[in-house]
């Protein structure tokens, strides 16, 4: 306020006259220069984040779950966490205040890991975003607003990665949909420590099989189950199983619908200790499931859920019939 | 005043008016549901506290099915009425790809 009023005294035009102060204009035109390089800086463009495939592919399949990414508050914990349970290695980028790391098994992506501090008071925990392929990200968006989903983030593109945007779905389960610049991940066996299976846990199976169809055009198949108060589908596409879609457990009236990510292991009642000892805790205990091997749900040091499931080279081979 | 007075009141003017058009310019605005979109990498989401697991009794199957599930495994597929489609009888229920890449095991 003092400077404002002090700034009503001076005349710019009177300067400019009499030339008397050419040191305070200068003066002045450096600390406007200052403020607008550290607005730039502010402004600067998005951070630039790498493909998801290199080299690229010339492969998109549409309603598979081709990348991961985790909102964390505390980058250095989950890069240490992750990079000891599994062997993932980073390559950080940096944007300003913005540390991206992108996270390679054996050079290959799995997943970004971005910082990010909650504000004081703010009552969340940081949850794996799934991005789902799709050929035209404005396409994706308008069918899915006309189907009941709200946009998060509007359609943005990154050059390199490709273009994407947010949504809730009409249930409140977020997802994000990318058209890869690079192509897509292929349809490969994925190795232990890379991310192998998505589950939509919401309220009602029916209607989010039902707009997950509308939005991938996914065959929904119904899967067995001996579990009579839920339902459990399987979407597929390309003639490969992309997700499955379960009934969120009525007993847990407080939880919100989302996706679970999987990450193949060799054994997940170890990996589940291990996540334990690195700091995690063990939110569904290792059980086995439908393809005979164990899945466990966990959550690393920061509260960030996703689950670990076994998945041999015999789990893949056709059962006898 | 004192010129160098009138000077760094200046200078000071300057300075806070950029920094206030910076700060006008860098806030994002919120996306509710814990979305803020204003780390400049648009997925900046976080989960509402309540994301606690458990009720996954038996039979709860969340995970892919083997390879082979034949038609006689796919329950309900005709007949119980759902507003998604499903495949017709004839089409096996998918597994998860199966072969490894280049360098990936075989």
């Amino acid at each position: 306020m003092l400077a404002m009023q002090g700034f009503d005294h001076v005349k710019i035009g009177t300067w400019q006259r009499r030339g008397s102060h050419p040191g305070l204009m200068r003066s002045c035109l450096f600390a406007v220069l200052l403020g607008l390089g550290g607005m730039s800086s502010a402004i600067a463009a998005p951070i630039q984040l790498p493909p998801i495939v290199s080299p690229a592919s010339q492969e998109h399949h549409v309603g598979k779950a081709i990348f991961v990414e985790l909102i964390t508050p505390d980058i250095n914990s989950a890069k240490q966490f992750y990079s000891a349970l599994f062997g993932w290695t980073y390559t950080d980028t940096n944007a300003g205040d913005t540390t991206y790391s992108q996270a390679s098994l054996d050079g290959r992506a799995v997943a970004g890991i971005i910082q990010h501090t909650l504000p004081a008071g703010e009552n969340k925990q940081p949850a794996w975003l799934s991005f789902f392929s799709v050929s035209d990200v404005d396409v994706a968006k308008k069918t899915a607003l006309a189907h009941g989903a709200k946009v998060l983030r509007d359609v943005h593109d990154h050059p390199a990665r490709g273009r994407e945007a947010v949504f809730a779905d009409p249930q409140g389960a977020v997802f994000a949909a990318l058209a890869s610049s690079s192509g897509d991940p292929a349809d490969m066996l994925a190795e232990p420590g890379e991310w192998i299976w998505s589950s939509l846990i919401t309220r009602d199976v029916d209607a989010g099989a039902t707009f997950y169809q509308t939005l991938f055009d996914y065959e929904v198949f119904d899967l067995p189950s001996d579990d009579s108060k839920a339902t459990h589908v399987l979407l597929a596409t390309d003639n490969y199983a992309r997700a499955s879609a379960n009934t969120l457990p009525t007993d847990k009236p407080n939880v919100h619908p989302h996706s679970v990510n999987f990450v193949r292991v060799e054994d997940a009642a170890k990996t589940a200790e291990k996540v334990v000892s690195l700091g995690g805790t063990v939110l569904v205990e290792p059980h086995p499931d439908r393809h005979g091997g164990s899945v466990a749900v966990v959550a690393d040091p920061q509260g960030a859920p996703f689950g670990l499931l076994e998945w041999t080279q015999s789990d893949s081979k056709e059962v006898a019939q | 005043m004192s010129v160098p007075l009138q000077r760094w009141k200046m200078i000071s003017a300057a300075t806070l008016f950029t920094a206030l058009l910076s700060g006008c310019i860098a806030t994002g605005g919120g996306y509710g549901y814990g979305y803020d979109g204003n780390i400049g990498i648009g997925q900046d989401y976080y989960e509402p506290v309540g994301g606690y697991y458990g009720g996954w009794g038996h039979g709860y199957h969340v995970g892919p099915p083997r390879g082979g599930y034949n038609d006689h495994d796919r329950h309900n597929y005709h007949g119980s009425p759902h507003s998604y489609r499903s495949p017709p009888p004839s089409h096996h229920m998918p597994s998860i790809p199966n072969r490894g890449g280049p360098s990936h095991s075989p």
